[in-house]
């Protein structure tokens, strides 16, 4: 499925190599180290002189999804990107962004990092899907910048997870900016590591974290989540766990930081097991034990 | 012998140490509608879950035939496939899963026409979570879809009119005649009240207290008439209950 879209990406890169930029109008798509010699405003976005990744600056709204592919092809590659996607006020934009290994025996490392700023008014509905082989290391860290009235909808999934897994998200919320953020992992032979912060700087902010974990055989998960309410703002988390395996664990902590009287954060978390009577329910529809487990974590992982 | 679709021979239970069924005989043959009436808690529910094989209870006496080969220590999902199917009582909420996704998962027949023929009212519980915040009424299409989605050559209803006012469950059980009893499927209906008996007239009714088949009858309004006078007092009291 993935691999029949790359064709249409509007930036495609395989290893180290820029294999396709497809130009939008009213869409400027480069490099970053491009990006980083042509407009010096970039460099306060970027932490040093960027190796790879993608710039994606809209300035006119497009009426189509845009579309990212990041693949790791030969063995023992080590990928370092810094990306940086920029949205032009009032714009409503879909963006779709894949990374994945193509065999499961790559042995490479993908450090991907970055900065998406949603100016004014914009409104940005983002699905970031991963795919890693099983003895692959991947660390990922993102931070949003949401200015006034701004709107995300963030969907962050791992449906196969890497040998190790760290995640770490960070969301600045200006006045009356909404964020809706779902961050989904699938681990299996894993040791995964999330962290994120929602931080309500403005009044009137309001975001949701919603967090769904699986551990599946000899997986090691963990999540450190955290809203800090600094202004008058609404906040929820909302993190779950489901423990497949007697060898496999998760530890979920959930954070409130209230800095102002106002302010209403709330969070909710539980791990549980797949429940017997679920399970006992679709082996008598006809599901083997294994195809009733995977239906019920498809569920537990859909939001 | 050979013409019996179930055999159940000296059937004893177990669940969490106590014995709940306690020597259970039963016969249906094919194509044959029967009842097994009883009051709260004597175990009728279990039958029909050990019948499909839930692994919550334990067998710990007696066998379990289908068409003629023993099934007691086989997995539900098998026994399923043999053609055995059982629409519950109360089934459970599987969240984030949608009806017609378990029903493509499970049935050879598309899901879309399965409902707008058979059963019209199911096509509103379709892109719905497979139980979740389902009406008492929601509930039993959704376990009438399923268990048709089957095929089965043998369904039991457990409970399927509980809490159904007349005019659904008459719509119940027509659908119960129209898709299953005229289509020569084998039918064991698990009542309480009873209700549902009169639109579908069993062969056979079976009483069940304390975890025994204390009687079988031919006559069901017999059975309905002695269970509204008496109560199932009267069956407790039964010197068969006692032998």
């Amino acid at each position: 499925m993935v691999m029949k879209s790359v064709k249409n990406a509007n930036y495609l890169q395989i290893d180290h190599k820029v294999k396709n930029i497809f130009q939008v109008e009213g869409v400027t798509i480069l490099t970053s180290p491009g990006a980083w010699e042509k407009y010096n405003w970039t460099r306060k976005y970027f932490s040093k002189k960027p190796k790879e990744g993608y710039f994606i600056w809209l300035k006119k709204q497009v009426n189509f999804p845009l579309f990212t592919c990041v693949f790791l092809c030969d063995k023992n590659i080590t990928q370092n990107l810094q990306n940086l996607l920029i949205i032009e006020k009032n714009l409503n934009i879909k963006f779709q962004g894949i990374c994945q290994a193509v065999n499961k025996n790559l042995l490479g490392v993908h450090n991907a990092g970055g900065k998406i700023i949603l100016k004014e008014g914009s409104s940005l509905k983002y699905g970031h899907f991963h795919f890693w082989g099983e003895k692959d290391i991947v660390n990922s860290c993102y931070e949003f910048f949401l200015e006034k009235n701004s709107k995300l909808d963030y969907v962050y999934k791992t449906l196969s997870a890497p040998k190790k897994l760290k995640i770490k998200t960070i969301f600045n919320l200006f006045a009356r900016a909404s964020c809706k953020a779902k961050i989904v992992a699938n681990c299996k032979r894993t040791e995964t590591e999330i962290k994120d912060n929602l931080i309500l700087k403005e009044k009137e902010a309001s975001g949701q974290v919603q967090i769904r974990l699986v551990a599946g055989k000899a997986s090691k998960v963990s999540a450190h989540s955290k809203i800090e309410a600094r202004a008058e703002s609404k906040g929820h988390l909302d993190c779950q766990g489901l423990v497949l395996d007697e060898g496999s664990k998760i530890s979920l902590v959930p954070e409130l930081l209230c800095k102002n009287k106002k302010a209403q954060i709330t969070h909710e978390a539980s791990i549980g097991r797949i429940s017997e009577e679920e399970l006992n329910y679709l082996r008598m529809r006809g599901l083997s034990e294994k195809e009733a487990t995977n239906l019920i974590v498809n569920g537990f992982l859909t939001l | 012998m050979k013409k019996d679709l179930l055999r159940i021979e000296n059937l004893k239970v177990q669940a969490n140490g106590k014995e709940i069924l306690k020597r259970i005989n039963l016969q249906i043959k094919k194509r044959e509608v029967q009842a097994l009436l009883g009051p709260n808690g004597s175990g009728k529910t279990v039958l029909g879950q050990i019948i499909l094989g839930n692994p919550k209870y334990k067998v710990t006496q007696g066998k379990i035939f289908f068409e003629g080969k023993e099934i007691t220590k086989l997995a539900p999902e098998k026994r399923v496939k043999l053609g055995m199917t059982l629409a519950f009582q109360s089934a459970p909420a599987i969240k984030g899963v949608k009806l017609i996704q378990l029903l493509e998962k499970i049935s050879q027949f598309s899901a879309k026409e399965l409902v707008k023929g058979k059963i019209p009212d199911g096509r509103n519980l379709l892109e719905r979570d497979v139980n979740l915040d389902f009406s008492g009424g929601e509930k039993k299409i959704s376990e009438l879809v399923q268990v048709l989605a089957l095929n089965p050559k043998l369904v039991i209803f457990d409970e399927i009119d509980s809490g159904l006012d007349l005019k659904r469950l008459e719509k119940v059980a027509k659908i119960i005649k129209k898709e299953f009893i005229d289509k020569k499927t084998s039918v064991l209906l698990i009542t309480h009240s009873g209700a549902i008996l009169n639109f579908l007239n069993p062969k056979i009714t079976n009483v069940m207290v304390l975890g025994k088949i204390i009687c079988r009858e031919k006559d069901y309004k017999k059975v309905l008439r002695v269970i509204k006078k008496y109560g199932y007092e009267k069956c407790k009291k039964c010197k068969l209950l006692t032998n």
